[in-house]
């Protein structure tokens, strides 16, 4: 039975992909056939990374050496050619042929909380007195396979914002430790006591709705029905950072000692050079099964203070994370389906504050006038700056990017119709994007 | 004889949730060193407990669990630990001991209070105000063509109103006692009982210590307990609600000095100040206003900042994001003059920010010398009883907790452009509470003695789609903290068959006076949704999944149901899950079905019956 015939390792492969061999095939073979198995994904997927509370764009991505208030950061130049970005990101500009600069975001919101919703949204908070549904929301409702088992939007670090008027089948599987992944996966009595309890449960939740009706009762159903259906799929397994091959470790912790098994690390958050490796690492695993949105939020640019130090060391911190995220893509042919997204909620002023921190250094204050994000791979047209600010990096003079402009850019490179209108719960119709939006062409 | 789990058996119960270390491969070998110390301890005093308990092997099984559960959540407390010096047993007695005579005398007064109360309640004219609710919701209802849902049955009654009171589901005596009592006037009994106890007052300490207090990072290691004792106290003694406010605007010293001080200590600069200040108390949202002018109303930039001017001559003195003992304890002032030679602004005032005359909402300029506190008279015009907006703010948000949803919405951004669904009534609500001198129980009162209040959430033929008329009670959805009361209400040290030992108490009280969070604050912090509606369901996967795979809860289930269903018959066992969980007699045909699935699965049927409970959505809501 266990007879394998000679053919050759390619036709071999496809058979075992195909599942014509039972399960008695040895470890590399099954994870070579796992992974024909999972290009089946035809979706494009993205990686949002969110910087957030508002990255110095004059100290990252759009310098302005020799000004008054330019900073101390020199630009360096970059594998796209004329493209310059802050020395910080050494490892990065070797990346930037495969990268987009966007210098001319435009937005209006300045306080932490409104540029959050609407930088995530595209819509203004509470305007039309809605919950709206945030990017990762709408890619689940617009790509995601309903029928998938796992979650189709996933954050890792803090909670992020949710589904709104989508409701919870789109809400974000949040994992708040990538080196713990999901919580509680798995249940604590024997499996076929488990299937009686969950059949029970059921069987209550039916008759409940059935009598009182109510939105909450079947939130709450669906909410269990998924978390059961996430407990029993083998894909699961792609949220267990320890199933990863040393290999693949090595790329996102260079630094580290190769025996060991996970990564250390101090602190809290995704604010430290692990921590947010894990995170790109994970969301990388988590494309790579066919989960077409995961967010990963890195913390720390709120720099009113100390602003030279601090985005010094984050700059580090995304400088090592995002490269081995593209060179990993990259490796494993997923590049061109992945837009990898680098944004916070808006940038920081231009002019260097008089509010000296604890170490006497001052800082910069909440930006939304005129600021940059980046886009890499996703099919994009890489190795370019769209628009361009003044040269205090004060005014946006050449392709100003409202947030309309930037939701249906993004939405157009993954290949979702912007003007598509979805109803709310009470049947009122909503553009996954307000009206008016005029997308970036130079980069499809 | 109320059913919320006695301060000391939470306090037990969370000590044991949190108060477990576990060491880990990735651990730095300062931190391994300190967890295998702190292990160590744990472990001789689990096994100290152990030996202190006696026989009742269940139990200890039981705490075993709980602790092995309670891994994950040791690292915030072990960071505590490592920092502090350990105290010696001496110096823990004495603290023990200051605490228990410091608890004795409070509960005396929270005693002395409740009769005082009772006495209150009895007298307090909320009839007419009842009678008017009711007839403008049926007026409404008739304009608008919906038929109103019958009354509730006696059970659902209880439950909605034990968690709407006092946070947390009825006991089963308790719940026995209600059901069967055959007075026509248990309603209204009820719920004088619940308003005059100490736990209503503990509930809306809580209940508002969360709207108070926004966890920052610029006010990491301030600590909110002082500001829920304090808020506690003065619900629990019935102060008055303008009283409440000018307290807590007024505030000045350290939090040990005054709890009430911890509300600007967590909020410290003028426009954070001004943003929960006039949604709590003003009912409006005006932070929009900060950097320009509102887009739907007629609150301009100018109005923010000379609101915010009344709290521009707070300051801090200390360091709130590292408080130390031996130095400056943070502590707030008012200085004399914002203006002049030497006197600094306030820190991480926003770029927007203007500096002008304080203003009273679309009122006058104030008049006051630059010398005088400005606080106090902030406080008077907004206590007035001629405010417009402080008794609106209120009434809106007792009904909106009491229903779901306000009469207008979202409840604290109430302007010219939302429309409340019965104008009149909430002019007569605000109009009341006022004229009974802001007493904090009356509005609950005249809303919980309605008919209104007391109908099904069941909906009828034709008012299925009603959200905004009160056709039927809506379903909300329990808080965060309510869950988490609830649920220890059933896995609960009691229901495990165990006693509470006293030194665990203490020491837990010592912990959580270092500021350590409890299993409790951890809880919350995992399952807030944020500001949501209390209408919409919002908790995800990770959360269900901890609910369902969780120790405490999932092994949990079953050594309660095992206790508490010891020696009964099957039929009485299962009435008893369902008195313990749901606070009702299960139906026949639930008892039908459930007595066939215990005869089908022996081995841990009664334990499979409470999981499946406490996992359901009739726990999750409030119906």
């Amino acid at each position: 039975m266990n007879f394998i015939p000679p053919h050759s390792r390619r036709e071999f492969l496809r058979i075992a992909s195909a599942g014509a061999l039972g399960a008695s095939l040895s470890g590399w073979l099954n994870v070579l056939a796992a992974r024909a198995a999972e290009s089946k994904v035809k979706h494009k997927s993205c990686i949002l990374l969110w910087m957030d509370g508002g990255p110095s764009h004059k100290d990252t991505f759009d310098l302005k050496p020799g000004t008054a208030d330019g900073g101390e950061f020199k630009p360096i130049k970059t594998s796209a050619d004329g493209v310059e970005i802050s020395e910080h990101f050494p490892k990065l500009a070797q990346l930037m042929n495969h990268g987009a600069i966007i210098r001319g975001m435009s937005t209006q919101e300045g306080a932490h909380g409104r540029a959050k919703v609407y930088l995530h949204t595209g819509y203004k908070e509470g305007i039309g007195g809605l919950v709206y549904p945030s990017l990762g929301s709408i890619v689940s409702k617009e790509l995601g396979d309903p029928n998938f088992p796992l979650p189709n939007f996933v954050t890792i670090g803090p909670r992020s914002y949710g589904a709104g008027f989508l409701g919870p089948k789109h809400q974000p599987l949040d994992v708040a430790d990538p080196a713990r992944g999901v919580e509680s996966l798995r249940p604590l009595v024997n499996e076929s006591q488990f299937q009686n309890r969950t059949g029970l449960l059921e069987d209550m939740e039916a008759g409940f709705y059935k009598q009182y009706q109510g939105t909450a009762i079947n939130d709450h159903r669906t909410t269990y029905q998924r978390a059961i259906r996430l407990m029993e799929c083998k894909e699961a397994k792609a949220f267990d950072l320890a199933l990863e091959p040393e290999s693949g470790k090595k790329l996102y912790f260079p630094n580290q000692p190769a025996q060991s098994s996970e990564p250390a690390r101090k602190g809290g958050g995704n604010n430290n050079n692990n921590k947010f490796a894990e995170s790109c690492l994970l969301a990388r695993r988590l494309i790579e099964v066919g989960i077409p949105f995961v967010e990963v939020t890195l913390g720390g640019w709120d720099t009113h203070q100390n602003n030279f130090s601090r985005v010094k060391q984050l700059s580090g911190i995304v400088d090592q994370g995002l490269s081995a995220l593209i060179n990993d893509l990259k490796d494993r042919g997923l590049l061109d389906s992945t837009l990898v997204i680098w944004m916070g909620e808006f940038g920081r002023t231009p002019k260097i504050n008089n509010r000296q921190g604890a170490n006497g250094e001052p800082g910069r204050d909440h930006y939304p006038r005129a600021w940059s994000t980046v886009f890499f791979g996703g099919g994009i047209k890489g190795g370019q700056v769209i628009g361009k600010t003044d040269a205090e990096g004060a005014t946006v003079v050449d392709r100003p990017v409202p947030v309309i402009d930037y939701m249906a850019t993004i939405c157009s490179i993954l290949g979702i119709d912007y003007n598509k209108q979805n109803e709310t719960p009470i049947g009122r119709p909503i553009r996954v994007v307000e009206k008016g939006a005029n997308p970036i062409k130079e980069l499809l | 004889m109320l059913s919320k789990p006695s301060c000391c058996g939470i306090l037990l119960v969370t000590a044991m949730f949190f108060g477990v270390a576990s060491v880990r491969a990735d651990d730095t070998p300062a931190e391994a060193k300190a967890k295998a110390k702190l292990l160590a301890q744990q472990k001789a005093e689990a096994e100290k407990s152990k030996r202190d308990e006696g026989k009742n092997t269940s139990a200890s099984i039981a705490i075993r669990v709980v602790m092995s559960a309670a891994a994950n959540s040791a690292n915030v407390v072990k960071r505590k630990v490592q920092t502090e010096k350990p105290k010696t047993a001496e110096e823990l007695k004495k603290e023990a001991e200051a605490k228990r005579i410091e608890e004795e005398k409070k509960a005396a007064q929270a005693k002395a209070a409740e009769a005082m109360l009772k006495e209150r309640l009895a007298k307090m004219p909320t009839a007419p105000l009842t009678k008017k609710i009711d007839e403008a919701i049926a007026k409404k209802l008739e304009e608008e063509k919906l038929p109103a849902s019958p009354k509730a049955d006696d059970a659902e009654f209880l439950r909605r109103v034990y968690l709407d009171l006092t946070g947390v589901i009825p006991n089963v005596e308790k719940t026995k006692a209600f059901l069967d009592d055959k007075d026509p006037n248990k309603r209204a009994k009820l719920i004088d009982e619940l308003l005059a106890s100490p736990v209503f007052g503990k509930h809306e300490g809580d209940v508002w210590t969360k709207l108070m207090f926004q966890r920052l990072t610029e006010n990491r290691g301030i600590r909110v307990d002082p500001l829920r004792e304090w808020l506690e106290d003065r619900f629990v003694q019935g102060e008055s609600w303008d009283k409440i406010v000018t307290g807590l605007l007024t505030a000045t010293g350290t939090q040990e000095e005054n709890g009430a001080s911890t509300y600007f200590l967590a909020a410290l600069s003028a426009d954070k100040m001004t943003d929960s200040i006039s949604r709590l108390f003003l009912g409006v949202k005006i932070e929009c206003a900060q950097c320009h002018n509102h887009p739907f109303v007629s609150y301009k930039q100018n109005d923010y900042w000379a609101l915010a001017a009344f709290f521009m001559k707070v300051r801090l003195d200390g360091n709130p994001k590292n408080p130390n003992p031996k130095g400056r304890v943070p502590s707030i002032v008012e200085i004399s003059a914002t203006q002049g030679k030497g006197v600094a602004r306030q820190k991480n005032l926003p770029e927007a920010a203007k500096f002008l005359p304080p203003k009273f909402l679309k009122g006058e300029q104030a008049n006051v010398e630059d010398k005088e506190p400005l606080r106090p008279v902030f406080a008077k015009w907004l206590t007035e009883k001629e405010n417009p907006y402080f008794g609106r703010a209120w009434a809106n948000r007792v009904w909106g907790q009491l229903f779901g949803v306000g009469i207008i919405n979202p409840i604290d951004d109430m302007h010219e452009e939302r429309v409340p669904s019965h104008p009149e009534l909430l002019d007569e609500l605000a109009k009341v509470f006022v004229a009974q001198d802001f007493d904090v129980r009356f509005l609950y009162r005249a809303i919980c003695n309605s008919e209104t209040y007391q109908r099904t959430s069941i909906p009828v033929a034709g008012n299925e789609a009603d959200r905004t008329y009160f056709s039927h009670m809506p379903i909300k959805v329990l808080t965060a903290e309510q869950l988490y009361d609830s649920l220890n209400a059933v896995v609960s040290v009691a229901n495990l068959g165990r006693e509470i030992p006293k030194d665990k108490a203490a020491a837990f009280a010592a912990a959580q006076k270092r500021g350590a969070l409890t299993a409790r604050d951890q809880f919350v912090a995992f399952f807030d949704a944020g500001e949501t509606q209390a209408i919409s369901y919002e908790s995800g996967i990770p959360q269900v999944l901890r609910l369902m795979n969780s120790p405490q809860y999932a092994r949990g289930a079953s050594l309660v149901a095992q206790n508490l269903t010891r020696g009964l018959a099957k039929d009485q066992a299962i009435e008893k899950l369902y008195l313990t969980a749901f606070s009702r007699r299960p139906t026949s045909a639930e008892m039908e079905k459930m007595t066939k699935y215990v005869d089908d699965h022996p081995t841990d049927g009664f334990g499979d019956i409470l999981w499946v409970l406490l996992n359901s959505s009739e726990f999750a809501l409030n119906r």
